[in-house]
């Protein structure tokens, strides 16, 4: 892979047009920039040149053979010809060859209508076959994964698929086995071959040998109706192709060079498995297709909006505004979150607005980084995130910049995670010492003396102040983090060590803050948020919020989302909009919540799908949510995309004009939008950093918004960790995007990634408490317990407990208290 | 379970000085033989611990394996019968010699004798053609083969 930075060119002629390109292209994408297609089968531009199929073969001036166009980087005035006798005769024949084995089976192959060896041999191939023997018959639709189907017979032995399991995945999972006729693609024993990135081999199969499973036989590619729009799973916002027949889902493909571009600033290509194999919510047994009050009749959704408004409004005339509040989604859109504040704001008179249940304040001290910042950053600081677990592609391309591009990777967690092995340093903090931590590393970057860590963090001191150097003596540093996993102070600890690393001399520095959802970052700035408006308007810059909002716009900070809760819990809060959130099941406390709901004079809970909190609900709004609904979201690297919508819902209304509707019972002086870019342009008018975004500049790549000023960051130091009592561990609670829960329910195809439910021990603790690997024990912590399987590892230091997140079921939220204080557990067997 | 034994292990120690730390990879070819030689062929297991050794996927080791005849990725008898049936034994009948060698042993080419005395395989090329038809058992070459001098030379092995 030519490195970005390349500035030399070289200039050629291909079939007498000239040239001009970067010095060590190869010579099919040179051929490109002039509108000449060469066939290729094995050549892939993020895998780079391998020239295994011979298929590019071009004739090249005082070359004594035919050179393959995919491995041959071009030179200063080299002539190539794509279409002389000789070039052409040279590919016929290799088609001749490619074909020997293949089953003339297009009319029932899944790939047919859109597959490269179709094409080329129509374009480049001979008219008739002279095989007149039998063809190598080998195994038909054999199942690589739960996920991924692979009729041998296709297969070209290209190698796309194994070079991308070695080259992107870097597992090296999928392997040609054997050689000559018996080559073949296979796992190690033909084991699952069921990475979280296992389906973009059915994208860049160029023959219909490997094949999406849940796509098989559904229909011809020539019936799809395809919609480019983003996945809606985690903060990344991949770009997808959704495929869909008379408004029926039939399958989701990664945007790239197969079908469209790829997005390089956002996902190179490339998707994960729940991007992929994860959108059956879409068409899950589970919607809320139809408003309905807490008796169960069904209501129109008109009428529901209709007096889910009056009903909070009445509240707020009898009690007062901070008496309703709304806690929001990190997975709604900039539109729907946009419309829920204007409502809160503007007619009931409240900040009591959130989305969250962590500490996190809109705004960074230092640029805000687009993920294709990585590639270009001398070193990438990964902070309390594990983004293979929590937003795949970003683990992709994290490992993409550590092997081809130099960069260097520092990890700091207090878990072990697959970044440990790109890592060039990776440091294991004890679990809720993330605050002293980032201290030490604070004080190291200012030169000062770093105190002992050894005993609270379980990090020495020399190691902290060798990360400092690093980072001291690189020049473009891209921190990434995860908010929600940082607690306590640590939270401002992270903004303060960004704006140290921004004021170094002769330094780039950029943040991507890896949060859970969708559009975590575009709810913060939409201002879902108690004590922020818009675009990161503190309630103290009452000057600006007032030319904006209006005199009467309220000053006085809201509720955060669990002070909503503590405050249904003890009845001054009344009347609560829940908009696409479970706190029932996602909010510390578990079973306490609903508790508290159930206490709420009105709850309205608006989703898209049947959870624990609908069933408590005074309302249900029906969430058309997306897969239906247009609207834009911003992703983690601050770029803002169009998710445009692949079904059609006629019997119900889309969620942004469901809230503008609720506006309008209020107000009816309120716009009402022809659209969702209606919405979106006021957005631009009206949410500071992001005036350029509108239909037209967001079309395609999305667009970067500008990020919002950071607030001051507060405080000094860390308090130190607290104390374990009683031998009782710290909990830290793991987040697992592949997790069983109302979006991956039980039907999902994606099954085979579902885990029980486990608590990883240090081996010390696990030494003193007498239980080993697979022991079934209870993690305590009051009342609440949790079953789970131990597992000894050195996943985190001792005197931690750490239990991924894997399901709904596993109630895991019931041990957690306060979030911001520390959890402690004791592990019963 | 697999593990390497005393010897292999001074062997295998032996092999990994030959390459640099970070390209310790390059003794895959090496560390197959040392499981070879210990077990007599090598197992899924022998696959799995070898990539443990040299940080690469198990799958890696089989592809690997795989590529080379010479590895056997199943038990094998005392005596390894590899069948020349390229171009030059090909032409010298070698097809009817493997069929009459199979039949003596009374096991198909591929298969091992229920005494575990031998296997039978083919293989592509020894390099032998001037003295085709040529098989090789175990390390050494027999050549210019006729049916009697086969059973000539399996009697002497039984």
């Amino acid at each position: 892979m030519p490195k970005k930075t390349q500035t030399e060119t070289v200039t050629l002629t291909i079939d007498g047009k000239t040239v001009t390109v970067p010095k060590g292209t190869v010579a099919v994408d040179a051929a490109k920039t002039v509108g000449i297609d060469i066939p290729v089968f094995c050549y892939h531009e993020k895998l780079g040149p391998f020239g295994c199929c011979r298929m590019c073969l071009v004739e090249v001036e005082k070359m004594p053979k035919l050179a393959t166009a995919c491995t041959q980087a071009v030179g200063q005035d080299m002539v190539i010809k794509t279409d002389s006798p000789k070039a052409v005769k040279g590919r016929q024949g290799v088609l001749e060859f490619t074909l020997l084995n293949h089953p003339l089976d297009c009319p029932v192959c899944d790939k047919g209508g859109e597959c490269p060896l179709q094409d080329n041999t129509f374009e480049h191939g001979p008219d008739l076959t002279r095989t007149e023997f039998t063809r190598y018959n080998r195994d038909k639709a054999v199942p690589l994964s739960p996920v991924v189907t692979i009729d041998r017979e296709r297969c070209i032995a290209c190698q796309r698929c194994t070079r991308y399991s070695d080259i992107v995945e870097q597992e090296t999972a999928l392997v040609m086995v054997n050689r000559g006729f018996q080559n073949r693609v296979q796992t190690f024993q033909d084991r699952p071959y069921d990475t979280r990135f296992s389906g973009n081999v059915v994208d860049i199969c160029p023959v219909g040998a490997l094949t999406n499973t849940t796509y098989r036989f559904k229909s011809r590619i020539w019936d799809l109706d395809n919609a480019e729009t983003l996945c809606a799973h985690c903060g990344v916002n991949c770009n997808i192709v959704v495929g869909v027949r008379s408004n029926e889902f039939m399958r989701v493909q990664a945007k790239s060079g197969e079908n469209s571009q790829a997005n390089d600033a956002v996902d190179d290509g490339w998707i994960c498995d729940k991007g992929r194999f994860g959108y059956g919510f879409v068409e899950s047994s589970n919607r809320v297709l139809k408003c309905r009050n807490g008796k169960g009749d069904t209501l129109e959704a008109n009428d529901a909006l209709g007096q889910a408004a009056t009903q909070l409004k009445k509240i707020t005339d009898e009690h007062g505004p901070q008496s309703v509040g709304f806690i929001g989604s990190p997975y709604g859109t900039n539109e729907e979150l946009y419309l829920y504040q204007k409502l809160f704001r503007q007619q009931l008179g409240t900040n009591n607005i959130d989305f969250k249940t962590y500490r996190q304040t809109p705004g960074l001290p230092v640029e805000h980084y687009d993920v294709g910042d990585i590639e270009t950053s001398d070193m990438v600081l990964l902070i309390a995130s594990d983004p293979t677990e929590e937003a795949p592609v970003l683990d992709l391309r994290i490992k993409k910049s550590v092997s081809f591009f130099d960069v260097k990777l520092a990890v700091l967690n207090d878990q072990k995670t697959d970044m440990d092995k790109p890592a060039a340093s990776s440091l294991r903090y004890n679990v809720g010492s993330e605050a002293e931590v980032l201290s030490a590393l604070i004080e190291a970057l200012n030169d000062k003396p770093v105190r002992g860590l050894e005993k609270t963090a379980g990090i020495a001191p020399k190691q902290i102040k060798d990360l400092a150097a690093t980072i001291q003596g690189s020049g473009k540093v891209c921190v990434i983090y995860n908010p929600a996993a940082l607690t306590g102070s640590a939270s401002d600890r992270i903004l303060e060590l960004l704006q140290t690393i921004g004021g170094l001399p002769d330094k780039q520095c950029g943040a991507i803050p890896v949060a859970p959802g969708t559009n975590a970052v575009g709810a913060l700035d939409m201002g879902a948020h108690p004590n922020f408006y818009p675009g990161g308007l503190a309630l103290s810059d009452s000057e600006k919020i007032k030319t904006l909002w209006g005199d009467e716009a309220p000053l006085q900070p809201g509720l955060s989302a669990l002070e909503m809760i503590q405050k249904a819990a003890s009845g001054e809060l009344k009347g609560l909009v829940v908009f696409r959130a479970n706190p029932v099941v996602d909010f510390p406390g578990g079973p306490t919540v609903a508790e508290a709901l159930k206490k709420l004079d009105y709850l309205v809970v608006h989703d898209m799908l049947e959870t624990e909190t609908t069933q408590l609900a005074n309302l249900v709004l029906a969430s058309n949510g997306p897969g239906y609904d247009d609207g834009t979201t911003t992703n983690i690297g601050g770029r803002v995309q169009f998710r445009k919508r692949s079904l059609v819902r006629e019997d119900h209304p889309p969620d942004w004009v469901l809230i503008s509707r609720m506006i309008r019972a209020l107000d009816p002086e309120a716009p009402s939008y022809k659209n969702s870019f209606g919405v979106t342009d006021e957005i631009s008018q009206k949410v500071p950093g992001y005036e350029a975004i509108n239909k037209n500049a967001i079309k395609g790549m999305g667009m970067p918004r500008k990020g919002s000023a950071c607030s001051e960051v507060q405080g000094n130091g860390a308090p130190a960790a607290e104390k374990s009592e009683n031998g009782a561990l710290r909990l830290r609670v793991a987040n697992y995007l592949f997790a069983h829960d109302k979006i991956l329910d039980a039907s999902s195809p994606l099954s085979h990634h579902f885990k029980s439910s486990t608590v990883y021990l240090n081996a010390e603790d696990a030494k003193a408490l007498g239980i080993e690997t697979g022991d079934e024990v209870k993690v305590v912590s009051g009342d609440a317990e949790v079953s789970a399987e131990a597992e000894v590892s050195d996943r985190c230091n001792p005197g931690a407990a750490l239990v991924p997140r894997v399901s709904d079921e596993q109630g895991l939220m019931a041990l957690v208290g306060d979030p911001d204080a520390a959890v402690w557990v004791q592990i019963k067997k | 379970m697999f593990a390497f034994s005393e010897t292999s292990e001074k062997e295998i120690e032996k092999q990994l000085v030959k390459y640099p730390p970070e390209r310790k990879k390059s003794a895959i070819l090496a560390l197959l033989r040392i499981a070879q030689q210990q077990n007599g062929y090598v197992s899924a297991e022998a696959m799995e611990e070898i990539g443990r050794r040299l940080d690469l996927s198990p799958a890696y080791v089989e592809s690997v394996c795989s590529f080379y005849t010479m590895y056997y990725t199943r038990p094998v008898g005392k005596y390894v019968i590899m069948f020349c049936i390229n171009v030059s034994c090909h032409l010298l009948d070698c097809d009817n010699l493997l069929e009459h060698t199979a039949k003596k042993l009374n096991i198909q080419v591929g298969e091992t004798t229920a005494d575990k005395m031998f296997t039978l395989l083919r293989e592509e090329c020894l390099a032998e053609c001037s003295r085709a038809p040529v098989m090789r058992i175990n390390n050494d070459y027999h050549v210019n083969l006729t049916p009697q001098k086969i059973d000539q030379i399996l009697d002497s092995l039984k």
